[in-house]
């Protein structure tokens, strides 16, 4: 710590910190346009200037000036505030008063300054800037004659979101932030540099002219979309959320968000919100009342034990979950399951097989403290993108090694001497079961490995795998696979990130055991900044898995709809979950939805599997409800209600509870009830509760018990004048949900394959051509984007678009091989 | 004093009254002319054909009585302008804040004071209803 002087309060600050971070940390305010804590120091707005004794009472840029011990600095004598004044009046010079209709207006950090510093009169006078305005773009409006120049927004998108797309355009009275060429603005839209904007140039369209800031009311809560746990702050007016409202001191990201987390809010207040209970009457989905619905619902299961089975988003709380399972057994039933029970196996068995434990042992806050990153499918990005930012800013900052293992390429590989290995689809495990073995060849296993359970059969069983063999089946080269084997064996410090979710098959439970192999076998695990992180895609999937929302004793999501198309599943209970797009093999789905007798849906919208249920109960999402959530590392956040419920629409809490009353049983007041049943009987939850999570939640602990287990590799044999289609996640959506959140509909509203070059020019493609896409189970139309990123004989397709009918195409194979047409 | 001369004195300014001009308007044939800083109903003034309300939403912030509803809408040149300014009479005070909020001259108070009326609903005053009062 580094003692000093600040406006005669001796003070102390930690050593590296500049003057305005020590005075920060001290409660001393100094005014500044062009700082963010996420980003680098920059000094250009010169509104921070401090007087130094050193410095022969010089006026130097606090942001940019490291402390020293013993420093004596002023922040405000009158010299300082005048120069201050100088600054403003210089800056408001070209700045156009038109606060009345720009939407920053009582945000603005030029408007409070202004009011601050009295700075009622300009004693200089300049022609205002006339740059015209981009209205091109649906999400984020340019208005650059407002710009200050601070900058901000070009840096947090090349220092955290690493796109690029904003830079200083030409210089000294010229100069402004522009995109390249002076065009539009296209990127990936996650709106960090409009929430850093310090004045109206940069806005939110979705939220433009909506309400003044001071009107709005801030309401912390957590995105409901993927499974980072990012926190957000919803901007709440007349019982609608407006929009999401940039906090730098929120969450372990600083509050950074991408887009859906940004954009993607609109769905909550959505027109199309279902808001009263519908009941199949004569073939049709009339309206009916509560009682009525509930009393069908309550009918059909009462009693009806392994008839009976449900499936749940795993976007429900905790405290849902746990209520819903006890709502089946009720029941007589033990046939539940949400996507972990298939999608997300690595956590139910590849990890509970190999750490004992259906959880990560590692964090999001490791992926900065590590030497090396080995990051398997780069859609960790397109996954969960502020752990992506996370991973751009331990490349760039930390000078974190990074190595990348995928069917694709992506945007992490853009990242400064980032190695991708471009393998073939459905190869992963066996490049990592021949990583594995040249880790053992090489002799470069910890010396504790041979004493974890299971390690014999796994030398046995990797006999085969050596890099030369692999390389001939995954399209690497051996030497390759032996140097990113030594390079993670090397550091001191390594982590695996890998995502797992709908229309990831291969992400599976062999998946998970070769990767939790890999890191047994080198001992980098439990200890900081190593280990292995899985990424489940949605909000609460972790959640689900540690509530034991899945099969356990009875049928797993896929033998439920067996189950419903064979006719031992009569009652289905859909809560939140749209199989009919999500699961794989859209016509098998549909038959068994059809086939099943009485089928019950609750919902926020009419997806395609509520237009075929018997009964539709209207549900509330995330921001209408309490409860909590369980990010990827297990990290347990609170949730409070942020508006009142739509319409007649109740909490899944509330539509559970109510069906176990009217089954005979005994439901719980209230989500804390449940929560405190949670914190008393699932491992690591041990002593939460609401008011020890608070606001920033509390990390689950995780305890491992290692276990070497033989993964199982399944050979992807290639399929003659076919091409491989992968499915996956788009950046801008997650599950089908993101469907009703028309920021991300802006961005990207409908299903696409993306090709190679290569192939496109084989194929005779052009972009946005509509191919017809055929597997051996079906097929459907889809838009062309030929992208440098895929391989050749390599296609992708985002699986969250009911109109595009991926899954009529992929039967739930990790390849499967189609044929393309125009 | 003398008990009669109060009595005579209020007889003399009776016999006063009965040669002067009435204070009595016969309203509604003869109707008052206020003063000009009286605060009667509100108008929205116009510039180039169009309210200069730009939705800035100073009134209905600053209005004690809340009883004012602006939502802003944005025009094909991407200007911001009040898709929807009401005032429900029945709440305002006729404080006047309102005026004094505004930064661009867009709200005005009239001399209109005949605002009685049989329907709750006839007390909101929309924005073509304000825009008629010149």
């Amino acid at each position: 710590m580094v003692n000093l002087t600040i406006d005669d309060k001796q003070v102390t600050a930690p050593k590296n910190s500049t003057i305005y971070d020590a005075a920060r940390i001290n409660g001393i305010k100094i005014p500044i346009l062009c700082h963010d804590k996420k980003l680098k120091p920059f000094g250009a707005c010169r509104m921070c200037l401090v007087e130094v004794e050193q410095m022969r009472g010089r006026q130097v840029p606090a942001c940019t000036t490291p402390i020293t011990e013993g420093m004596i600095i002023r922040t405000s004598t009158p010299d300082i505030i005048k120069a201050r004044k100088m600054v403003l009046e210089l800056l408001l010079l070209n700045h156009p008063i038109d606060c009345p209709v720009c939407d920053k207006g009582g945000d603005c950090d030029l408007q409070n300054l202004t009011y601050e510093y009295k700075v009622n009169a300009n004693r200089f006078s300049d022609e205002k800037f006339h740059h015209a305005i981009d209205y091109s773009n649906p999400l984020i409006e340019r208005d650059m004659n407002r710009c200050v120049l601070c900058g901000k927004c070009a840096r947090i998108c090349d220092e955290i979101v690493s796109f690029g797309a904003l830079t200083f355009i030409s210089r000294g009275i010229e100069t402004k932030i522009g995109c390249e060429f002076e065009g539009s603005l296209n990127c990936e839209f996650c709106g960090s540099c409009v929430s850093v904007c310090p004045v109206g140039s940069l806005l939110a369209r979705p939220f433009k002219f909506k309400a003044r800031f001071w009107a709005l009311t801030n309401q912390k809560s957590v995105c409901g979309y993927c499974g980072t746990g990012c926190n957000l702050t919803l901007g709440v007016k007349d019982n609608k959320v407006l929009t999401t409202v940039y906090d730098e001191n929120q969450g372990f990201h600083n509050g950074q968000l991408c887009c859906r987390g940004r954009f993607g809010y609109q769905f909550i207040n959505s027109d199309k919100r279902l808001t009263t209970p519908l009941v199949r009457k004569n073939g049709t989905l009339t309206e009916a009342s509560w009682d009525e619905a509930l009393e069908l619902v309550a009918a059909r299961l009462k009693g009806a034990g392994s008839s009976a089975a449900a499936l749940a988003t795993p976007r429900l709380t905790n405290e849902e979950l746990v209520l819903f399972k006890r709502l089946m057994e009720t029941a007589g039933s033990a046939n539940y399951d949400h996507s972990a029970g298939y999608a997300h196996a690595a956590l139910t068995e590849g990890f509970a097989k190999s750490f004992g434990a259906a959880a990560s042992p590692a964090t999001i806050l490791d992926i900065q403290k590590s030497d090396l990153l080995l990051v398997i499918k780069t859609d960790s990005y397109e996954t969960h993108p502020v752990i992506g930012f996370e991973i751009n800013m331990a490349v760039k900052n930390k000078g974190v090694k990074l190595n990348i293992l995928s069917d694709k390429r992506g945007k992490l590989s853009k990242l400064p001497d980032a190695q991708t290995l471009v393998h073939t689809p459905g190869s992963e495990v066996a490049v990592i079961n021949a990583l594995a073995k040249t880790i053992l060849d090489d002799k470069l296993a910890a010396g504790t490995a041979a004493a974890i359970p299971g390690y014999a059969d796994l030398e046995k069983a990797l006999a085969g795998f050596t890099p030369e063999a692999v390389a001939g089946q995954s399209g690497l080269s051996s030497d390759a696979i032996k140097r990113l084997a030594r390079d993670y064996a090397a550091a001191e410090k390594a982590l695996i990130l890998f995502p797992i979710g709908n229309a990831y098959p291969g992400h599976n439970a062999d998946l998970a055991s070769a990767v939790a192999n890999l890191a047994l076998l080198t001992g980098k695990l439990g200890t900081e900044g190593s280990g292995v992180l899985c990424m489940a895609e949605k909000n609460n999937s972790q959640g689900a898995v540690d509530m034991g929302f899945y099969a356990t004793r009875g049928l797993n999501a896929g033998q439920i709809m067996d189950g419903c198309a064979s006719g031992a599943v009569k009652t289905l209970f859909v809560a939140g979950e749209n199989p009919v797009v999500s699961y794989p093999n859209r016509a098998a789905i549909s038959a068994a939805l059809d086939k099943v007798e009485f089928l019950v849906v609750s919902d926020l919208f009419m997806t395609e599997t509520a237009a075929m249920a018997d009964v539709v109960l209207p549900a509330c999402s995330f921001a209408e409800k309490e409860g909590t959530f369980t990010s990827v590392d297990r990290r347990v956040q609170h949730i409070k209600p942020a508006i009142g419920k739509i319409g007649q629409s109740r909490t899944d809490f509330e539509i559970f509870g109510q069906l176990i009353a009217k089954l005979g049983g005994q439901a719980p007041a209230t989500p804390a009830t449940v929560f405190g049943e949670i914190a008393a009987s699932t491992p690591g939850y041990a002593g939460m509760s609401y008011a020890s999570l608070g606001e920033t939640g509390a990390f689950a602990q995780v305890a491992v018990t290692a276990a070497f287990v033989v993964p199982r590799t399944v050979a992807v044999e290639p399929a003659a004048g076919k091409l491989a289609l992968v499915t996956g996640s788009a950046l801008y959506h997650n599950g089908t949900q993101s469907q009703f959140g028309e920021g991300p509909m802006y961005v990207c509203p409908e299903g696409y394959v993306e090709l190679s070059r290569t192939d496109a020019a084989r194929l005779k493609i052009q972009e946005n051509d509509l191919l017809n896409v055929a597997s051996a189970i079906g097929s459907t139309k889809l838009k062309a984007r030929i992208t440098p990123r895929m391989p050749e004989g390599v296609l992708f397709s985002p699986y969250h678009f009911g109109a595009a009918g991926v899954n009529q195409v992929w039967g739930g194979a990790p390849v499967t091989w189609v044929t393309v047409t125009k | 004093m003398n008990p009669i001369t109060p009595i005579i004195n209020g007889l003399r300014i009776t016999l006063e009254h009965l040669f002067k001009k009435p204070v009595t308007l016969q309203y509604p044939a003869e109707r008052p002319k206020v003063a000009q800083r009286f605060r009667g109903l509100h108008a929205l003034n116009v510039s180039h054909d169009k309210a200069k309300c730009v939705a800035c939403y100073l009134c209905p912030t600053v209005c004690p009585a809340k009883c004012i509803t602006v939502e802003a809408g944005e025009d094909a040149n991407h200007d911001k302008y009040a898709a929807r300014y009401e005032i429900d009479l029945l709440r305002c005070i006729f404080c006047g804040y309102c005026v004094e909020a505004c930064p661009v001259d867009a709200v005005k108070m009239t001399g209109e004071f005949e605002l009685a009326n049989y329907h709750r609903s006839d007390f909101v005053y929309d924005k073509e209803r304000l825009l008629e009062k010149k």
